[in-house]
């Protein structure tokens, strides 16, 4: 399949960081984190955009609809 | 007391600053490179001016920190498009009391203990610029080499600043 092909091509990527460079390894674990956190909200928004519910946003990440909306509610525009 | 209330205004001018810059970011809670964005931010101008002692433009460190962390996963291969961090959408800040992480907690209270240390006994940025640089791990750290400043000169340079205003 071609979207499976394409995660491959990612993965292939990626090395896996060396224990023996800590410092290295420990601020790549925080940049993770918080690209993994920008994702989040960027997909979110675009599902919103695509009509998906709070509820469905919750499903995909395993959390509640409640939880979904407390972290990613988009601010308000002004 | 005048001066206490005016801690107080400046820490909530602080504090909630280091939030929205935080939240905008896409971190889950500030940190200590969240307060010192804040810091360089906050009227009394000490902060931004131990930064303008090194010769060095304060305004740097936001786009440094986003450098630190790009080279982090770019040394394991990782390519991040700064597409997806300059249209991220924005986010509410939490509502309720002030959160931060362990070592953002270290910092303020530092900055804090800094504050009584000094005359007059007044919160400035610029403490919070030493206490940042007490600190010899994390993304300040990281983001500051990356920028070749030494983290004594500019802890010196802070306490430059607060003498000097």
């Amino acid at each position: 399949m071609r979207s499976s092909t394409k995660v491959d091509d990612v993965i292939d990527r990626v090395e896996i960081p060396e224990p023996d460079d800590p410092e290295a390894a420990l601020a790549a674990v925080v940049a993770l984190r918080r690209l993994a956190n920008q994702l989040e909200r960027a997909a979110a928004a675009q599902a919103l955009r695509d009509g998906w519910t709070w509820a469905q946003i919750g499903q995909a990440l395993g959390v509640s609809a409640q939880a979904a909306h407390k972290k990613l509610a988009l601010k308000k525009e002004t | 007391m005048l001066n206490a209330l005016k801690d107080v205004r400046t820490m909530k001018a602080l504090l909630t600053r280091a939030e929205a810059e935080a939240v905008q970011s896409g971190d889950d809670l500030p940190g200590p490179e969240h307060l010192l964005l804040s810091a360089i931010e906050l009227p009394d101008g000490t902060a931004s001016a131990a930064f303008g002692r090194l010769g060095v433009d304060p305004n740097d460190f936001r786009s440094a920190v986003d450098r630190a962390h790009r080279d982090a996963l770019g040394q394991f291969g990782v390519a991040v498009s700064s597409e997806l961090l300059s249209d991220l959408p924005g986010a509410e800040a939490p509502s309720g009391p002030y959160r931060m992480t362990s070592p953002g907690q270290q910092v303020f209270q530092r900055a804090f203990a800094l504050a009584k240390e000094t005359k007059p006994s007044l919160l400035r940025s610029a403490h919070v610029v030493v206490a940042v640089c007490e600190q010899d791990r994390g993304t300040v750290a990281r983001a500051l080499q990356a920028q070749g400043i030494d983290r004594e000169r500019l802890a010196a340079a802070a306490r430059e600043a607060l003498a000097a205003g």
